[in-house]
């Protein structure tokens, strides 16, 4: 299979102790090392304020991952071991690599585009010039 | 910003009915009479049967002069400076992300994804905003990712979900 990136987002509630939520990070990180993955990217957002309330909290602790695995059972897994984890209020992993992939070829387009465009622009532009001075 | 999208929106349903009945050139609230009856002859009763608005009693003829400034366009905002022909200015709206020349919209960005959204959570129609077939399709995309995580809200803003709290207080 070949390697796809992940977006994973998990929110704790507001009130857990610091320990805990070390317990929580490590358990993703070591079964994203167990499985082969590869974590990109690592931020922590903080406690925010949530649009509605979950879990009867309107704040929460927002942790955000991208990984990067050749197995989707790892995304599976850390589901199943978010879901268990009684701090973590809320999860969301999204595909990611197709939405970039796509990114890139537009961009690649773009580029393209402009890179032809500077010929057209330049004819017509003196022209115009000619006419505001004439007028 | 809402209530000025709502305004241009508004224009754009007036314009088509100045479409459909080309043949009054007077201002909007006649031509919008002419558009729902097919031949917009000036008859009064018939008018006023239509569409009784309190200053159209003064008569037609007057009725059509003085009320189309104000016309349902409103508080005319930016219809300004041509009065003649046509009064509505329709602001040219463009697509923000292709103007930013975003080929990807992200879910994270609520700020971003906030503008697009109605107080209560609704995602605003492309007619509003001016957004393109294709980041609208994004957009929708993103703003639901972001509805899934609590950056955004299902329905009903942080006011509204404050107002069940407070009924909530007293019995606890």
């Amino acid at each position: 299979m070949e390697e796809r990136l992940y977006d994973l987002i998990f929110i704790a509630r507001p009130a857990t102790p610091e320990e805990e939520l070390k317990k929580v990070i490590h358990t993703i990180e070591h079964t994203v090392a167990e499985k082969g993955g590869k974590i990109e990217k690592t931020e922590h957002w903080g406690t925010r304020k949530l649009a509605y309330k979950v879990a009867k909290h309107r704040e929460g602790i927002y942790f955000y991952y991208q990984v990067r695995t050749n197995h989707g059972e790892l995304v599976h897994e850390l589901e199943r071991r978010l879901g268990v984890q009684d701090a973590v209020i809320k999860y969301q992993t999204v595909r990611l690599d197709e939405e970039l992939k796509r990114q890139k070829k537009l961009s690649h387009k773009r580029e393209q585009r402009a890179a032809r465009r500077p010929r057209r622009i330049t004819q017509p532009a003196p022209a115009t010039e000619q006419q505001a001075s004439a007028s | 910003m809402t209530n000025f999208e709502l305004h241009l929106e508004r224009q754009e349903v007036m314009s088509d009915e100045q479409k459909q009945a080309p043949a009054a050139p007077a201002p909007a609230p006649a031509a919008r009479e002419g558009g729902d009856a097919p031949a917009p002859t000036p008859a009064p009763a018939r008018r006023e049967g239509h569409h009784a608005g309190p200053r159209r009693e003064s008569g037609p003829g007057v009725g059509r002069r003085e009320g189309g400034p104000g016309g349902p366009g409103g508080p005319g905002g930016p219809g300004g400076p041509r009065r003649g022909k046509r009064q509505y200015f329709r602001k040219k709206k463009v697509c923000k992300f292709c103007v930013e020349k975003m080929d990807f919209i992200d879910y994270k960005r609520a700020d971003i994804l906030s503008q697009f959204v109605q107080e209560r959570g609704k995602i605003l129609p492309r007619r509003m905003t001016g957004v393109c077939a294709r980041h609208q399709r994004w957009l929708g995309v993103a703003i639901k990712r972001a509805r899934n995580i609590a950056l955004l809200p299902f329905a009903g803003s942080a006011a509204g979900v404050q107002a069940p709290r407070a009924i909530e207080a007293p019995k606890a």
